[in-house]
């Protein structure tokens, strides 16, 4: 009787610690999906069952009904794409390995079969670590750690991939976009092309005067495949990053303009207000060290002193004598650290931790400095595209404005006219790839904001440098 | 026109007129008052009020400077100053006159006249007037740095000389010329002969005015200075076609015009329907034995030029210079000649970059006068001008001289357009045209040619077809 209620509390016990360990996938999701808010939406799930991904599908047909916008891309992404399926399901596994470390080693039971002349020995040794029983609550709050460390990576993944899914379709857009205008220059090239075809034939332009609008049109169209092949891989890329299957690719429609800027960008402040405690990389970083911590005791611990206890019941069945009797008692194991004191293992832990320390440490100081540049790149990328909207586009707008008066007037002819047009064409695909510039660095900071950073930095530099297309035709 | 009338109400009282308030009160009391002129109009001959009398010229669009007698000389007051003129309806520009104007006003005396000239300079730099082809003490010539000390800004100088030969002259600064010139600095002098002279001829109107050319640059309103040859404004007296008032006058009038060239290039002048003979050169009268009758005189670069002729024929007669530039306004002169190209098709893409886009020039230049498209502000057309007949599609140095049967002695208002009298204008053929025979040959050459093009070229002249009319 008290043997059986001895076994069903150690049972209970080991059910109960279990079970208390165990953080599941789904409240790992819950987590990313609450953590995550702005990149998820809360739509981040691993369809495991024929159903779910049944109605991943659906869905993925549903957002590709329509020109797919920066926030339905992100959504397709969480739902159909199956790196991030991929992602989530790692991120199980990571958070099982992690559950199992605060299970309680399994209890040996060891069984032995000895004869001697009449005698037969039947022993039963139930043996398990007393450390490990001892240690329990620590290694509890290991493996909390370490769940919690798989998902802080889960969730950093999210917004990584969130973060690319953004910026591709930032670049496809803004490529489609492009393209738009480089078919515009092409046009005028033609255009000028074929008038000074005209021209020398009626004898109006000698060879060179032919030649030289001839040679602007060759050029467009060399810029247009360029500008085409461009469209294509940034297309590709995005659909790469949407995960779509080859029928979803071809129903894949992007919008047919960048969205435009927002009215007043964010603040330094508040984004300098986003504590750096907050950032999933010191998150991270503080989650190794208190791992580091946390396993530097428990493993000095079970390198120090190794306990084995176990309970031993063994059976003799005397042939001779008719007899059976049983011995009871228990046993201790005990290693003894002669050889190694454990030096070399507390060095080993102790330089774990003070990496940890100083991982953590400059995580901390690096994370304010990424936020001031991510910040940097993503206010002057606003700027930028705020000068173009503001200033060139619309300057270059007003000298086409004057320069088809001065045609009307004979003051300029047709050629300087076009040639005009394609400057202008020029800037208004600048101020597109500003525009673009402003969304990627936009992504990039609030996966920077998140602790994600992504690099815009060198971007940023060549960004906006181009001047108007040279060699007008006049 | 009429305001032209009231002119001289009174000695010096001048409509539209206004006095310098900046000369100081101590200043006016010695200086004659600066009589302002904010018109551009061609005012009505100034009737000397005082002085030896004379027949007084008109200046197109322009006028003659008022004076007062001291003690038996003809004291003017010119202001050198920078002035907004009116070039043509719509035009505005930026230059450098006196009194108000660009060019200042006429000076008009008689031979023998002592003439004291103040003249107080209101420009931002120094200047000097110099009195072109005038008899005068050196010292008077008003060469800056060479006969005097520059004028500098705010300070008021006196020539002072005795108008020795009469003809028919002008004045221009000679400091910093090539500037002050290319802003329009520059002003009309005319010395009367005090008695009959037998090379001088009485006429019953005579008109006075200089060509001037500036490079304004369409849209905006100060000429450049720079400019040396590439002028894209012709002006008589800073006016353009259709800002050049007509030269009005009575059937048989005797008529002179005057004509001086401060510009940098020659002006063949040519009147239409009537001969002339160049009476006047910046020498003075001509002999009558080298006066001959011509249709077209060239004013070379610096000169000037006396014209009379007869003004027999009734009509509107065009007047102008002969290079066929100076009678355009402001055009692109690197634009490609287009006659002949067909592009409605090339049109279609061109207006989806440029959605205002028309084409023009296929025929010629006239779609620009007919189309009358917007064109930069402050921009005079190239070419324009709506007669009786329709576009004259001329711009620049262009009038008309319009003779007429009920025009009044001295009276120079504009009579409207010409009345002709039945069968008189040309008129479209309505009957069958015959196919012109047409010789192939190609004429004997003055010597035979060597090193011939491999195969004949064939030069292709693009007559307009029907079906342009819709642009």
């Amino acid at each position: 009787m008290k043997r059986a209620l001895r076994s069903t509390a150690v049972a209970a016990a080991a059910v109960f610690l279990a079970g208390c360990a165990s953080v599941g996938i789904d409240e790992a999701l819950k987590d990313t999906n609450t953590h995550a808010q702005r990149f998820t939406g809360g739509n981040l799930a691993l369809s495991r069952t024929p159903e779910q991904r049944d109605r991943r599908a659906e869905l993925a047909q549903q957002l590709l009904a329509t020109p797919l916008s920066q926030d339905d891309a992100v959504q397709l992404a969480l739902t159909n794409s199956p790196a991030v399926q991929a992602l989530m399901a790692q991120s199980w596994v990571d958070i099982a390995a992690a559950n199992q470390t605060s299970r309680l080693p399994n209890p040996i039971f060891t069984f032995e079969r000895m004869r001697l002349n009449s005698e037969l020995e039947l022993g039963r040794l139930l043996s398990f670590g007393l450390v490990d029983l001892i240690l329990l609550p620590q290694r509890l709050s290991i493996s909390r750690s370490q769940a919690h460390q798989a998902k802080l990576q889960l969730t950093g993944a999210v917004v990584d991939h969130v973060t690319q899914v953004r910026q591709a379709w930032v670049r496809a857009v803004a490529a489609q976009q492009s393209l738009h205008y480089a078919e515009q220059v092409n046009t005028s090239a033609q255009a000028s092309a074929e008038l000074a075809r005209r021209m020398q034939r009626i004898g109006n332009f000698s060879k060179l005067q032919r030649a030289r609008q001839q040679v602007f049109y060759a050029d467009a169209t060399t810029q247009l495949a360029s500008a085409r092949h461009a469209t294509t891989a940034a297309r590709e890329e995005l659909i790469r990053a949407l995960g779509l299957d080859d029928a979803q690719a071809a129903k894949l429609a992007l919008p047919a303009r960048l969205p435009d800027l927002p009215k007043i960008p964010r603040e330094a402040k508040e984004v300098a207000a986003t504590a750096t405690e907050q950032r999933l990389d010191v998150q991270l970083a503080r989650a190794q060290l208190d791992l580091a911590g946390q396993s530097q005791g428990i493993s000095l611990l079970s390198t120090f002193i190794d306990v084995e206890a176990g309970a031993r019941r063994d059976t003799v069945f005397d042939n001779a004598e008719g007899s059976k009797s049983n011995r009871r008692g228990f046993e201790l194991d005990i290693r003894l650290p002669l050889f190694d004191g454990g030096s070399a293992q507390r060095d080993a832990l102790n330089a774990q931790s003070l990496a940890a320390a100083n991982r953590y440490d400059a995580t901390v100081r690096g994370a304010s400095s990424q936020l001031r540049e991510g910040y940097s790149a993503y206010r002057t990328a606003y700027d930028i595209a705020k000068h173009y909207r503001d200033e060139i586009v619309p300057l270059r707008q007003a000298m086409a404005d004057e320069n088809v008066l001065r045609y009307n007037g004979m003051l300029i002819g047709v050629f300087e006219l076009l040639a005009e047009a394609r400057d202008q064409i020029a800037a208004v695909t600048n101020a597109i790839n500003a525009q673009q510039q402003f969304w990627q660095a936009d992504a990039a900071l609030a996966a920077s904001v998140m602790g994600k950073p992504t690099a815009t930095g060198a971007a940023m530099a060549s960004s906006g440098s181009e001047g108007a297309s040279t060699g007008a035709a006049h | 026109m009429t305001n032209r009338r009231n002119f001289l109400s009174g000695a010096g009282a001048l409509t539209g007129a206004v006095a310098a308030a900046a000369v100081s009160k101590v200043a006016m009391a010695a200086l004659p008052e600066p009589v302002l002129q904010t018109k551009p109009d061609t005012m009505a001959p100034l009737v000397p009020p005082s002085g030896r009398p004379y027949n007084p010229v008109v200046t197109l669009n322009g006028w003659t400077l008022p004076w007062r007698m001291n003690n038996g000389v003809k004291e003017f007051h010119l202001v050198a100053e920078p002035v907004v003129r009116e070039m043509a309806p719509g035009f505005k520009a930026n230059l450098w006159g006196y009194n108000g104007q660009s060019p200042g006003p006429t000076i008009e005396v008689v031979e023998g006249d002592r003439v004291r000239i103040f003249v107080t300079n209101k420009l931002p730099e120094h200047t000097s007037v110099h009195w072109h082809g005038q008899r005068l003490p050196s010292g008077m010539d008003g060469v800056a740095g060479l006969t005097q000390p520059a004028i500098r800004p705010g300070k008021t100088f006196v020539y002072e000389f005795v108008a020795r030969r009469p003809g028919t002259f002008m004045y221009h600064p000679h400091a910093d010329e090539m500037t002050q010139m290319a802003m329009g600095m520059m002003g009309f002098w005319v010395t009367h002969p005090k008695a009959e002279h037998p090379l001088i001829e009485k006429v019953d109107r005579d008109f006075v005015f200089l060509l001037n050319a500036y490079d304004v640059e369409p849209g905006s309103a100060t000429p450049k200075i720079m400019t040396m040859a590439d002028f894209n404004i012709w002006s008589w007296n800073s006016r353009i076609f259709p800002g050049i008032d007509s030269l009005n006058v009575r059937l048989n009038d005797k008529v002179r015009i005057r004509i001086g060239n401060l510009t940098m290039t020659n002006h063949p002048i040519h009147l239409h329907g009537h001969e002339f003979l160049v009476t006047g050169t910046d020498g003075g009268p001509t002999p009558k034995s080298s006066r001959h009758y011509e249709v077209t005189t060239d004013v070379a670069v610096g000169q000037m030029r006396q014209i009379d002729f007869l003004a027999d024929e009734e009509g509107d007669w065009a007047f102008h210079c002969h290079k066929s530039h100076h009678t355009m306004n402001a055009m692109g002169h690197d634009v490609p000649t287009m006659i002949g190209l067909d592009h409605k098709d090339v049109a279609r893409q061109i207006s989806s970059l440029v959605p205002d886009y028309m084409v023009m020039g296929e025929r010629g230049m006239a779609d620009m006068a007919e189309m009358e498209m917007p064109v930069p502000d402050n921009t005079a057309r190239m070419m324009t001008g709506e007669g009786p007949f329709g576009s004259v599609e001329m711009g620049g140095m262009f009038s008309v001289v319009k003779v007429r049967r009920d025009q009044k002695a001295g009276d120079y208002a504009n009579p409207g357009w010409f009345k002709h009298p039945p069968g008189t204008v040309a008129y479209e053929f309505d009957g069958a045209i015959p196919e012109p025979a047409r010789g192939r040959h190609s004429g004997a050459a003055a010597m035979p040619a060597q090193n011939m093009p491999a195969k004949n070229i064939e030069v292709q002249i693009r007559k307009p077809v029907a079906d342009h009319g819709k642009h």
